[in-house]
């Protein structure tokens, strides 16, 4: 810390099947950064090997950086994480020299063509609904809160999202930010045990609840700090059955503890939280138990 | 003279914000944020988009005006100088909200409305902290406020000002456990579509509304430029920069919670608690 401390390599990481862990870990070193969006990465890293489903939301995410930007790959479980964290090193003294740089994998048009129905022209009521571009737009409904009419938005979200589990992609409807309907549309890579460590779920919870360097600390394994940590995870969220709730789950986590929960469908748990409380539910659980809540939706 | 505040106040944001930008560490990481590509995201608002970091910017400075360098000597020697930071309290809100706005994106619009949310309910107890510490200068002045303080600062004989007034300056600066804005569940929210010099510039205007607000902190509860031996200028900026560090470290240490329950805490508990403070500090100042 400090006037001397050098510019952090600024990596945003696109995680594949059993790279969790790994990922985590690495980024939390010293002179690494894990951006929390594309826009404020300058390297792009891709763990392991992305199913072929991935491969078009990868190209898009590479496209999100900034220039310049340079992608790192992390394929052989071989490769030691010193040994990519030097790559990274490397690449990034050679970005901020200007002497790397690649350009967008896809053009840069919208993903679907403009329908054109409507006076409006977006196929929607009015000014609003309709699916230009092939993006639905918000219209309204029914707050499931008070019964109001309310804009509803739907979005997918996922699989490189790093607030969500690697490789889930979720596509939720909210108003304002609560969630009303929620669906898996790709579950989460699967990932070995080691992503379950305590330190990992515990760090995932902590950089949920604004504790970047306490997150960091945990994952290193030494003991985070701060105030108010379990204390500001609501009471009553994220309760299941025999595994109490995300509160309880985050001290099991900070105890050195990860419990084994039977997550229920996330498409019946997520629905009436709001976005930030349904990333703390996530994140309170193990990856293992995320996996087995996202049932792979039945092929078409 | 006029010259002088005014050059006062221009270099304590400049070298402040340096200041705080180097307390969190991040010197080298801005300056190299400066260089890199600007993102231009589908149909944003462009002119709040440029504005929004300008405007943090500008009511920083405007807040700092009325904070007395020396006693008896502020930039804008107003009577009614806890107004105007009253003011720029409350249209950081609308530049904070402009800046989710512009780049036309969920993440972006989402935290654009919880800090609306959020901040609203801040801005009762900020009014009446202020006021409370009004009570005893008998002036809205913070001139008169300062040399009310001659015999006993306000945060000895108003205990409960200062924390309270702490989550005030959080929340106008997104920091730690009030960053309802630029959050990490919604990618950092406002600035989630932001790259290069337009991320690094809303980082300057947040480190820059921090020295504002710590120095408005410094005049209201520590006697701002009072002080034995040292001139004026000297005490504020000691006091401004310890402050700046108190305020920089609880945001890194305290975590943040939901924003409902935060609206639930901001609503049942810090409102009336305030309010109590109000009273008893007017009570002790009859």
């Amino acid at each position: 810390m400090g006037l001397s401390s050098p510019d952090p390599a600024s990596v945003f990481a696109a995680i594949g099947p059993g790279w969790q862990a790994p990922v985590e870990r690495l980024l939390a070193r010293q002179g690494l950064r894990r951006a929390l969006t594309p826009r404020d990465a300058g390297i792009l890293l891709v763990a392991g090997d992305m199913p072929g489903t991935a491969a078009e939301a990868l190209s898009r995410v590479h496209d999100q950086l900034p220039h310049p930007r340079v992608t790192l790959r992390w394929t052989i479980a071989e490769e030691t994480a010193d040994a990519v964290a030097e790559r990274i090193a490397a690449t990034w003294r050679d970005l901020r020299a200007g002497e790397a740089d690649e350009s967008d994998h896809l053009p840069d048009q919208p993903p679907n063509e403009w329908k054109g129905v409507g006076p409006h022209g977006q196929g929607g009521k009015g000014m609003m609904g309709g699916t230009p571009y092939g993006r639905t737009m918000a219209m309204t409904g029914e707050d499931i809160r008070d019964g109001l009419q309310l804009d509803r938005y739907t979005a997918r979200i996922g699989p490189f999202a790093p607030m969500l589990p690697p490789g889930l992609v979720l596509e939720v409807t909210l108003q304002g930010d609560v969630i009303v309907a929620a669906s898996v549309q790709s579950p989460p890579f699967a990932q070995p045990a080691d992503a379950d460590a305590p330190e990992l779920c515990a760090a995932r919870m902590l950089t949920l609840l604004g504790l970047d360097e306490p997150a960091r600390r945990s994952i290193r394994g030494r003991r985070p700090s701060g105030f108010w940590v379990r204390g500001a995870v609501p009471r009553d969220l994220g309760r299941i059955k025999d595994a109490g709730n995300a509160r309880d789950r985050l001290a099991a986590f900070l105890a050195g503890d990860s419990p084994a929960v039977a997550a229920t469908d996330l498409s019946e748990l997520l629905p009436g939280l709001e976005w930030s409380e349904a990333m703390l539910v996530l994140a309170s659980f193990p990856p293992s138990s995320i996996l087995r809540a996202a049932p792979i939706p039945e092929a078409a | 003279m006029i010259v002088l505040l005014a050059l006062a106040v221009l270099g304590t944001l400049g070298l402040g914000a340096v200041l705080v930008v180097a307390m969190d560490g991040r010197i080298a990481q801005l300056a190299g944020q400066f260089a890199r590509q600007r993102i231009e995201t589908e149909a944003p608002d462009r002119l709040n988009r440029d504005l929004a970091p300008v405007w943090y910017l500008a009511l920083a400075a405007a807040g700092l005006s009325v904070v007395p360098f020396a006693p008896g000597h502020a930039l804008l020697d107003s009577p009614v100088g806890i107004v105007i930071w009253g003011t720029c309290e409350a249209l950081t809100i609308v530049t904070v909200f402009l800046h989710g706005w512009a780049p036309n994106a969920p993440f972006p619009l989402i935290g654009a409305y919880r800090y609306v949310a959020i901040a609203l309910p801040v801005m009762l107890p900020s009014m009446f902290v202020l006021i409370a510490a009004a009570l005893p200068a008998e002036s809205l002045s913070l001139l008169a406020i300062v040399e009310s303080q001659r015999e006993i600062w306000n945060v000895a004989r108003q205990p409960l000002g200062l924390p309270l007034f702490a989550i005030v300056v959080l929340t106008l600066t997104l920091r730690g456990p009030m960053d309802f804005a630029d959050a990490a569940d919604i990618a950092t929210g406002t600035s989630a579509d932001e790259s290069g010099s337009a991320r690094a510039l809303w980082e300057v205007a947040r480190a820059a509304m921090l020295v504002s607000a710590s120095a408005l902190a410094a005049t209201v509860f520590f006697g701002g430029p009072l002080g034995p031996a040292l001139p004026g200028p000297v005490w504020l900026w000691i006091k401004t920069a310890a402050l700046v560090a108190a305020f920089a470290w609880l945001g890194r240490r305290i975590a943040r919670t939901t924003p409902s329950r935060m609206l639930t805490i901001l609503w049942v508990v810090l409102l009336p608690l305030s309010f109590l403070h109000l009273a008893i500090s007017g009570v002790i100042a009859l």
